[in-house]
């Protein structure tokens, strides 16, 4: 891992490599097993800072839930987009999302407000 | 407004005593790789999946109960919209069984009329500790003119298969009627479908 004074300049040049006018050039998938979440030029880039759970939990730690902050999402706007997805009950206008195979998460958001989803793009990969 | 990627919409439920399963059917607890506390301890409220049924994509929008059915409050406004409903049952628990007419009638009582239905006995990986004979699960579903299968949730057994026959069900009486010209349609890629798993059903 980078020391966290040189994260900021990569995302600008890496950001390409996935993202094409303005949306994810590749298919997004599961980490963990695979699953296809998005289809390709499905979901809108968008770099915002939001704090997410982690996906693991300390579990010596059971009444704080640990957070990580996010700086790039996609953005979609309809959840039937969504190919496969899980959608956990709803804490404080927000549902998570969890991968719909394994259960893995969260991977994203969904504003219950705007019904709008964010998908966190460090914890997902991308594939042809 | 963003073009339609997919056909058909199928919202489907999960029906059944408290304790069968449903919520396992929905969320695997899969400890293959990871332990995924977070997304546990809040639990899942619903899925989206994609199937591919006779060249059409087909999304299904799978709902658990959250565990209403404990206080008998599932009502109208849980199976509105609904077009297939998974019924289910555990094996070795008898009363699980009995409990299916019951829920039949709830179903009567509420949903659309034409809801298409599939009874589960589920846990089949339990067969030790099995109470309700294979048989008995046929003839009531025979009795009510529904599908039947048994599945484990936790063995990962007939659960995708389940859900493509509900759905593929749906679709056969839905054909005919989804001729709505204004929905645009794009071009759906075909893909290969995951493999489903290959392990032997339950006898």
């Amino acid at each position: 891992m980078a020391e966290m004074e040189n994260d900021v300049s990569p995302i600008e040049t890496e950001q390409r490599e996935y993202v094409e006018d303005g949306k994810n050039k590749l298919v997004v998938q599961c980490k963990f097993c695979g699953s296809k979440i998005l289809d390709k030029k499905s979901s809108n880039y968008i770099a915002q800072e939001k704090d997410l759970p982690l996906m693991q939990q300390a579990s010596n730690n059971d009444r704080e839930v640990q957070n990580e902050t996010i700086k790039e999402f996609y953005h979609v706007e309809n959840m039937y987009t969504f190919e496969n997805i899980g959608f956990t009950h709803t804490v404080d206008n927000h549902k998570y999302l969890s991968c719909a195979d394994c259960d893995a998460g969260p991977v994203g958001y969904h504003d219950t407000n705007t019904r709008h989803s964010y998908v966190a793009i460090s914890r997902i990969v991308h594939s042809k | 407004m963003a073009k339609k990627t997919y056909d058909l919409l199928f919202k489907l439920l999960l029906i059944g005593d408290s304790g069968v399963g449903k919520t396992c059917i929905l969320f695997r607890f899969s400890d293959n790789h990871f332990t995924t506390t977070f997304i546990s301890t809040i639990g899942i409220d619903f899925k989206i999946k994609t199937v591919e049924l006779r060249g059409k994509k087909i999304k299904l929008q799978i709902w658990d109960t959250a565990g209403q059915e404990r206080f008998h409050t599932i009502t109208t406004s849980y199976y509105r919209g609904a077009m297939g409903i998974m019924l289910v049952y555990d094996i070795t628990n008898e009363k699980t069984f009995d409990d299916i007419v019951k829920w039949l009638r709830n179903i009567d009582e509420h949903a659309n009329e034409d809801v298409e239905k599939m009874i589960l006995g589920n846990k089949c990986d339990m067969e030790e500790k099995r109470v309700v004979s294979k048989e008995r699960g046929e003839a009531i579903a025979r009795e009510h003119g529904i599908r039947f299968m048994e599945t484990s949730a936790k063995a990962n057994i007939n659960i995708d298969r389940a859900f493509s026959e509900l759905a593929e069900a749906i679709l056969d009486k839905t054909a005919g009627r989804e001729a709505d010209a204004d929905h645009s349609r794009i071009a759906v890629e075909r893909r290969p479908s995951r493999a489903p798993p290959s392990r032997a059903c339950c006898t």
